[in-house]
């Protein structure tokens, strides 16, 4: 796997940079209380930070990511390698999605030895909302950075997906105080199928039409992507 | 090689070696290519501490480590020491002997003279004029230039620029003969005589000119 090279260097950069580590390992825990607020119980909790990682550790931390590379010319020099357009996109992913999936199963294992909470019933709903959690974030955080000028940008830029998933998705509130009308649109942003199915695998529950939303969110991720990803800076 | 840049400013010069030598098919081992461009003393160093000159001939070596067959340069010796671009030169030649092709870039006309094969002047964007370095300069007369005492008539004509006159001929060794027996016999002296093959310098601003 050559991607793993840039992987690997991304990793060593991800320890040197403070601010991705503050947003990464430390913010998650800073949340923590604010989701207990809104449900104290165990399963909740877990499938709240689980959503809070994959928007910090995954959609904002690669959003400037991404955006350092490009302007520093790192995706312009790789691109001229011989490693593929997906695998400069996975390589330089790699460290943020490994350095998630460790803390979502620190998380879990936490809460889990703390709250007690039982295994879930159909751990492959559990696998499948997180896989497709980070790809969706992945390739969304790719498409937010065509957008973003500078590193400093990135903390505008990524806020309509940042508010809209916080929001929406029933991270703070149960999305069945919403009116009917608007419940059924946010259940069709890019986070609130990912945490139906962490439910769903905990408790069941409906996982076609999450599904269905999940895959057309990565059909869009790429389409988006394809089109709009720059490799090199605007001059 | 990139004209500028393309390396994570917080990885050390090794670092950055490495990730390229892992994206790579068949690398040279890295700190062969990090001594092929005399950087092995700061390898542990993070690229944004190193100087101007350091960062091209780090990107040198990265263009090294795939063993390539074609080799783009694009201004490699640009901000570098006179020491780091003589021995950038060596590099370049003992590459070309190996028999790498490379297209090199520049703006140091001294340089194409010393490297190239065969190469090609641009002006705004269009070839002008290409072939090897004689076949350029062949196409510009010699000069000779020197300073004659005042009131001397001189047995040919020259563009007077101040006191220094500057003669152009097609064929300097017969021309400057000439010159020297005409001195010779009529006692003259030529000070700060100054006699040159067109050069490309030569070559490139009359290629200039012509097309302002």
């Amino acid at each position: 796997m050559r991607a793993v090279a840039v992987g690997q260097a991304e990793l060593r950069l991800f320890w040197r940079n403070r601010m991705a580590l503050f947003n990464s390992l430390v913010m998650p825990l800073l949340i923590a209380p604010a989701l207990m607020a809104a449900d104290a119980d165990g399963v909740p909790l877990v499938i709240g930070l689980v959503g809070f990682v994959l928007l910090m550790a995954v959609y904002y931390n690669l959003v400037t990511t991404f955006v350092a590379r490009r302007e520093e010319l790192v995706l312009k020099r790789l691109r001229v390698g011989e490693l593929t357009d997906p695998e400069i996109l996975l390589g330089a992913s790699l460290p943020s999605v490994v350095v998630a999936l460790g803390q979502m199963a620190l998380f879990a294992m936490i809460v889990g030895v703390l709250t007690g909470i039982s295994l879930p019933s159909q751990p492959w709903f559990l696998v499948l909302g997180v896989v497709g959690g980070v790809c969706v974030f992945v390739l969304l955080a790719a498409a937010s950075s065509a957008f973003t000028r500078t590193v400093e940008m990135a903390q505008i830029t990524s806020l309509p997906v940042l508010v809209a998933c916080l929001l929406g998705s029933g991270l703070f509130f149960p999305l069945s105080v919403l009116p009917s009308g608007v419940a059924s649109v946010v259940r069709l942003l890019p986070l609130t199928p990912v945490l139906d199915l962490l439910r769903a695998g905990w408790n069941g529950g409906a996982v076609v039409q999450p599904m269905i939303v999940l895959a057309v969110w990565i059909g869009l991720g790429i389409y988006a992507v394809r089109r709009w990803f720059r490799w090199d800076p605007r001059r | 090689m990139l004209q500028e840049g393309g390396f994570p400013p917080d990885l050390t010069v090794t670092e950055a070696t490495k990730m390229w030598a892992g994206t790579l098919t068949s690398p040279r081992p890295f700190d062969e290519a990090l001594s092929l461009v005399d950087l092995t003393h700061r390898a542990s160093v993070r690229v944004k501490q190193l100087s101007g000159g350091e960062r091209r001939r780090l990107d040198l070596a990265l263009a090294l480590l795939g063993r390539p067959e074609v080799l783009f340069l694009d201004e490699p010796t640009t901000g570098l020491d006179p020491e780091s671009r003589r021995n950038t030169w060596e590099l370049i030649r003992s590459l070309l002997r190996e028999g790498v092709t490379v297209l090199l870039t520049t703006h140091y006309l001294e340089e194409a003279q010393a490297l190239a094969d065969r190469l090609a002047i641009m002006h705004r964007g269009r070839i002008v004029v290409q072939g090897t370095v004689s076949e350029v300069v062949d196409a510009y007369p010699s000069r000779i230039s020197f300073v004659p005492p005042l009131g001397v008539s001189l047995p040919f004509v020259a563009d007077p620029d101040g006191g220094r006159v500057t003669v152009r001929t097609n064929n300097l060794q017969e021309t400057l003969h000439e010159l020297l027996a005409w001195a010779h016999v009529n006692s003259v002296e030529l000070s700060g005589l100054d006699a040159r093959s067109a050069s490309l310098e030569e070559a490139f601003l009359a290629i200039a000119e012509e097309a302002a």
